[in-house]
């Protein structure tokens, strides 16, 4: 019984499909990754999980039962567009929002304090919205969608228009909650925070899964294509081993593109036994690269 | 249920304290006040003395004479005629000038034999009610003036007194009879807070909901509370913002007409409190919550499908046209209550709350007709209330421009609403 399961949802508006048969699991205490260029159906898709419009076809499971009017007290949910009031105190309307998904005033107001604490803007208690700073609205809108403590959270673009320091410190609240048991369902542009935190994605385009599965799994289907390699010397010849397609030097060594995997060890033979190899490093494909593939050209992610 | 009851503590919490709020009720208890005391207000300057208006002398001496004394002999007058002898009207204009005179008058001959015509000469105009107090006295006047000694005393005095028409009205069995003109007053009172609170706090609806939308907080309530509960949440929290306010305004002129220096005019106006029909107040009130749900719930539609509050005011347009309408045909009808125009619209629901409230303070309706109108209203309240949550629901989710009634439909068959 998954914590949240869709199975080949159809999402139609009008005559354009926005979501086609899309299926996916999320497990327990996991982060589900949704990548997508813009208009790709990230937010249509949360919006159907959130039940904020129905599917045309197929269904989303909470446990193994459809929708039902108890989910708002497990779900949390943080829209790319972050609402707050802008003329009502902090506490005023997180403990209000925390109500509304079924959580007592004075529970909500401890756990408000909390993480106003932890995230080191205590003084924004009594502040309104207006008067902070975009990043500490942010803040303070991530605090709404956690505070009832949901078992089900959905994150959309939850970092854009962070800085670095701020990123740092949501994405180890993101971890730690994966870690008591919350299931996160999460959408970004950034590819190396889905490397960094998901388990499983799914890589939408034009509302078709075009990519989905594992991420080790995902890059074990991609062909390592570049090769790093730190060398005490130079090294001659690199150029013109079948298989290398093109050959960059760096400071203390070279950056090398193949085509054929196996060409590796080649490469490895040559180098040792012109000088001392100090790094050989076959490297993965990035989550990037693998994104741009998938997508091509007509991403404008 | 619970979480209605969250989204009417919210909304009475975050409203009650804004500044506008508290601004607005103040101001128009303040205005209510000074209505309440117009009439000692007034009282106090018209205690003043009457206006003197000179009389230059000329050919008529026996008029001139009957003139002063016809305003000599009434203990209250508006007038006090000072006559100049031998002076001219180049000195009595120095007098108007410096201000000793109001103005005076100047008999002028048009035809031998005939009564003269009157003049006035003043810095300005003379007034409605003293132009009539003048014209009266010169009818009764001319009447002597023409038959002069042909009629007995007897028969001057019954020719002074004015004609009067008493309307008994015939009443039909279950029909109420006579009507205290208190309730009148009561009435348009009523009408008048009617219309001001339900006009305000429809706008704070729609505007609220509007605000929702455009600061994007709405796509996380309507992820935690059902459109419904929030909706309606958020009409009982106004409504019993609405009521509190009624409730200041009600205190303020009870107090106001309380106040020991309101009772003499208030005396001179037959007002007594004891003469309050009691049962037009309440149907006044039940008619108010009817009403007041009525336009809440389509102003919720309203703000709901506007992304923006700059749009706000063009799209709540209709309602508040509606709402001005019941307003001026209620008004406009004071005099005829039992009009078809006010007995058709007390059936039509946007309006039964002043014209049927109307009817019922000062027209002869029978108190079925009362139950109906408002059964009619409470269907409509239904009616709408679900008309209006499905909109809700659709709009809060459609941002850009405002939709079109197909958009809307068309969203809503998206949505599978």
């Amino acid at each position: 019984m998954k914590p949240l399961q869709l199975k080949e949802v159809v999402k139609q508006y009008g005559d354009k499909t926005a979501v086609n048969s899309l299926s996916l699991e999320v497990d327990e205490g996991e982060i589900y990754g949704l990548l997508g260029a813009n208009g790709a159906g990230k937010t249509t898709t949360m919006r159907m999980v959130l039940g904020l419009i129905y599917p045309d076809g197929g269904s989303i499971r909470y446990n193994g039962k459809p929708f039902h009017e108890g989910l708002s007290r497990i779900l949390g949910y943080l829209p790319e567009e972050r609402g707050m009031y802008p003329k009502i105190k902090v506490s005023e309307q997180v403990v209000y929002l925390a109500q509304l998904r079924g959580m007592s005033r004075k529970e909500a107001d401890s756990n408000l304090k909390y993480w106003l604490e932890r995230f080191n803007v205590p003084e924004n208690y009594n502040k309104k919205i207006e008067e902070l700073s975009k990043g500490n609205q942010q803040k303070v809108g991530f605090i709404a969608s956690i505070v009832h403590k949901p078992k089900l959270l959905i994150l959309d673009e939850a970092f854009s228009g962070l800085d670095p320091v701020n990123v740092e410190l949501l994405k180890e609240t993101v971890k730690e909650l994966r870690d008591q048991g919350t299931s996160i369902l999460f959408s970004t542009h950034r590819m190396e925070h889905v490397e960094e935190l998901c388990r499983n994605l799914t890589i939408l385009q034009k509302g078709n899964a075009v990519l989905q599965g594992s991420l080790r799994e995902l890059k074990s289907h991609y062909p390592r294509e570049h090769i790093i390699l730190r060398t005490g010397g130079p090294v001659e010849g690199l150029q013109n081993i079948t298989g290398v397609s093109d050959v960059k030097r760096t400071d203390d060594g070279y950056r090398l593109r193949i085509t054929d995997e196996s060409v590796a060890q080649t490469i490895l033979h040559v180098a040792m036994t012109q000088t001392s190899v100090q790094q050989f490093e076959l490297k993965e494909p990035t989550l990037n690269e693998i994104f741009i593939k998938a997508v091509g050209g007509e991403s404008n992610a | 249920m619970h979480n209605v009851w969250t989204v009417v503590r919210f909304t009475l919490r975050t409203k009650m304290m804004t500044k506008s709020f508290i601004v607005t009720t103040i101001i128009l208890a303040l205005i209510i006040s000074l209505g309440v005391n117009l009439p000692y207000i007034i009282s106090l300057f018209s205690n003043n003395e009457s206006a003197s208006i000179g009389l230059v002398p000329g050919k008529f001496t026996s008029i001139e004479k009957s003139l002063e004394q016809h305003f000599m002999k009434q203990e209250k007058t508006d007038f006090k005629i000072v006559p100049y002898p031998n002076a001219s009207e180049v000195e009595l204009n120095k007098e108007v000038e410096a201000g000793k005179l109001d103005g005076y008058l100047t008999l002028e001959e048009e035809k031998v034999g005939a009564f003269p015509k009157i003049v006035y000469h003043g810095k300005e105009e003379l007034g409605m009610g003293e132009e009539a107090a003048l014209t009266n006295a010169f009818t009764l006047i001319k009447t002597e003036w023409l038959v002069k000694d042909s009629l007995t005393a007897e028969q001057m005095a019954e020719l002074s007194q004015p004609v009067s028409v008493d309307s008994k009205l015939i009443a039909k069995a279950g029909e109420t009879k006579e009507k205290n003109p208190v309730s009148i007053i009561v009435v348009m009172v009523l009408i008048i807070l009617f219309f001001m609170s339900n006009m305000m706090t429809s706008n704070m609806i729609a505007a609220e909901v509007t605000q929702e939308k455009s600061s994007r907080i709405m796509e996380i309530l309507i992820t935690s509370v059902s459109p419904l509960a929030q909706m309606f949440g958020k009409i009982i929290g106004m409504f019993l913002l609405g009521l509190f306010q009624i409730a200041v305004f009600l205190a303020v002129i009870i107090v106001n007409l309380l106040l020991p220096h309101n009772t003499l005019p208030l005396k001179s106006l037959n007002f007594d409190f004891s003469m309050i029909d009691w049962s037009v107040v309440g149907g006044g009130l039940i008619l108010y919550v009817l009403g007041y749900f009525l336009y809440a719930t389509l102003s919720a539609a309203v703000g709901s499908i506007v992304s923006r509050t700059e749009d706000l005011s063009q799209a709540i347009m209709p309602i508040t046209m509606l709402s001005m309408a019941a307003f001026y045909i209620a008004i406009f009808s004071v005099s005829t209550p039992n009009s078809m125009l006010v007995k058709v619209s007390s059936y039509i629901p946007f309006f039964t709350p002043t014209t049927m409230l109307l009817r019922i303070g000062a027209g002869n309706p029978a108190w079925w007709e009362f139950w109906i109108g408002g059964l009619i209203m409470l269907v409509s309240i239904v009616f709408f209330g679900w008309l209006s949550a499905k909109i809700y629901r659709t709009g809060v989710l459609m941002y850009g421009k405002r939709p079109s009634l197909k958009e809307i439909r068309k969203a809503m068959r998206a949505y599978k609403i």
